[in-house]
């Protein structure tokens, strides 16, 4: 019973967060719901290279915005829709970070964390200042509404159908995923790759793997909310989003599925739920992370997970 | 018995200074065999180079008649070469059932797509090695940890799941980098027995250690290095009265070294 709980909370879950554009109209609210879904996606991937294998991307910026543009180009430049367009985010993405990957998987962690934040702001510069494809700093606004089985998804009530069918399929696969062996072979190389390599197994091929599914999901995410923005432009680089999905991926307990997932529901949330207070609601956002941290170093699931680990050594005391 | 693993000739040297100076030896199929010498003598490098974690600057490793000499450490292991390390290694925030699970993984038919849509092959592999698992750790009795942290254990402890997942893909060769080392005394005689009980059943061993006793109570051979080279090689009772070992190791000489075997006894 215990273990039909968490797939069976979420998909309850699931189907409330489906339901949200029948409860409210608002268009504020939905779009609140709507950045969520596709945040927590985001934080997900990130999470699957991060948390899982331990390796800190910050190409993950860089990923959005690529898939991003690819999605935007695709319809508006080379007449493609905007599902072709998610594939190809995906596709470019995932050859993309096997090229970065490669060279940088063999020298080590440190050196992963720079290139990837070079390689980010490399991005950033392409979108800015190679005009004649995406456009400069104007970038490439009134992206039209996709259209599928002759419906068009027009409005942001319509849109976050789009987002939470995008946002299921993807958290399903990474769950199948983190909970396969592969999953658990990802920890294993975060925690001893030695014994890994000593064990027969190759840890580049999984780290690379990591790598290239993280940068397509993450890609395809930022494909799905460009759209729901209606404009890409240079702006949708900001490190604001690199930083709300490392947030959701720390506070929800790195290398924990489920912690990261509430954690991406939450974190989306909390800074809207904090405009009572226009002037202060940064600073009250800012001084819950410092206290989450001091309490939770680990994240959420980690404090569950060191609580469950106490009772385990009482246990067999 | 003929010879699993041979070595011949290896070379290492760091900075000039050689570790390893031209050192051979072999390893029966079945046998327990020792490679001792004192600190710094290349007991580490020389396993370390036959299990692809250092590179060889010379020599040649042959390992179940295959040339396994400069193969990376994952490419061993695959041909069936499984060592422990000196400062234990186990995945210390997964349970003892995962870490025996995982040292099994690469050897079983299920490949990445079975692991992802569950297939037969895959949930019959996972049964197999959980099977598998089990046996080992009644035999390392720590059965009462199966679904615990690993990182709850002892260090004795650790070192007995470390070697539980060594023995998990039934290996040609187990190598072990001082399996006892810092491990308390009533714990070595278990560990022992129980290597000389899978030595019966017929696993293969290669054992680094600084533990006379235990050493002269399993091996069948006891190979001797010191600076890098082969200084004796024999039966434990042999290597005991070779005086240029009790030199060079035990620093003893031979009448010290009798009197000792004398009070063991």
């Amino acid at each position: 019973m215990k273990l039909l709980a968490a797939p069976l909370a979420s998909m309850v879950a699931a189907l409330l967060l489906a339901a949200l554009p029948l409860v409210t109209s608002s268009n504020y609210v939905i779009g609140i719901g709507l950045s969520a879904l596709i945040f927590t996606v985001a934080a997900a991937a990130l999470n699957l290279i991060y948390g899982y294998t331990g390796l800190l991307s910050f190409a993950q910026l860089g990923f959005w915005g690529i898939g991003g543009y690819a999605t935007a180009l695709t319809v508006v430049t080379f007449g493609g829709n905007f599902w072709w367009g998610l594939l190809w985010a995906a596709l470019v993405n995932a050859v993309l970070a096997i090229v970065v990957g490669y060279p940088t998987l063999r020298t080590n962690r440190h050196a992963f964390v720079i290139v990837t934040l070079t390689f980010a702001l490399l991005v950033t510069l392409i979108a800015r200042d190679w005009v004649s494809l995406t456009r400069g700093p104007l970038g490439i606004p009134n992206l039209p509404a996709p259209e599928a089985f002759g419906h068009r998804f027009a409005g942001t009530a319509q849109f976050y159908w789009v987002a939470w069918a995008f946002s299921v399929a993807m958290l399903g696969f990474l769950y199948a995923l983190c909970s396969s062996r592969i999953g658990r072979t990802l920890v294993a190389i975060k925690q001893n790759e030695p014994l890994v390599r000593a064990q027969g197994i190759a840890p580049v091929p999984y780290k690379l793997a990591a790598f290239a599914i993280s940068a397509a999901i993450t890609g395809a995410a930022g494909g799905v909310y460009c759209f729901h923005l209606g404009i890409i432009d240079p702006l949708f680089l900001d490190f604001y989003y690199m930083q709300t999905f490392l947030i959701i991926v720390i506070i929800g307990g790195a290398g924990s599925f489920w912690g990261v997932v509430v954690a991406g529901v939450v974190m989306s949330a909390l800074p809207e739920l904090l405009r009572f207070s226009e002037d202060l609601r940064m600073v009250i956002y800012g001084a819950i992370l410092v206290v989450a941290m001091f309490v939770m170093p680990s994240g959420v699931a980690g404090w569950l997970r060191e609580r469950q680990l106490l009772r385990m050594r009482e246990h067999v005391r | 018995m003929s010879a699993i693993l041979e070595v011949s000739d290896l070379r290492k040297a760091y900075a000039g200074v050689h570790a390893l100076d031209g050192v051979s030896f072999a390893v029966e199929a079945g046998s327990i065999t020792g490679l001792i010498g004192p600190n710094g003598s290349g007991k580490s490098t020389a396993i370390d180079c036959i299990s692809g974690f250092q590179k060889l600057d010379g020599g040649k490793v042959v390992l179940a008649g295959q040339d396994i000499t400069g193969r990376v450490a994952h490419h061993i292991a695959r041909t069936g070469l499984m060592r422990t390390f000196q400062t234990v290694r186990i995945y210390e925030r997964l349970s003892l059932r995962d870490n025996l699970a995982i040292a099994n993984q690469q050897f079983d038919a299920a490949n990445w797509l079975d692991e992802l849509l569950r297939t037969r092959r895959y949930r019959d592999a996972v049964e197999a090695a959980e099977k598998r698992a089990r046996q080992l750790v009644e035999l390392i009795g720590l059965q009462r940890y199966w679904e615990i942290e690993t990182g709850i254990l002892s260090y004795g402890q650790k070192k007995l799941v470390a070697l539980a997942a060594a023995l998990m893909p039934h290996p040609k060769v187990v190598v072990l980098d001082e399996p006892v080392a810092g491990v308390n005394p009533s714990r070595i005689r278990e560990i022992e027995a129980a290597l000389g009980e899978l030595n019966r059943a017929g696993e293969t061993f290669l054992i680094v250690e600084h533990n006379v006793e235990f050493i002269t109570n399993l091996c069948h051979r006891v190979i001797v290095l010191d600076q890098g080279r082969k200084l004796a090689e024999g039966t434990a009772a042999a290597i005991h009265t070779d005086p240029r070992v009790l030199e060079a190791y035990l620093g003893m000489t031979p009448e010290m070294a009798e009197a000792e075997m004398r009070g063991a006894a």
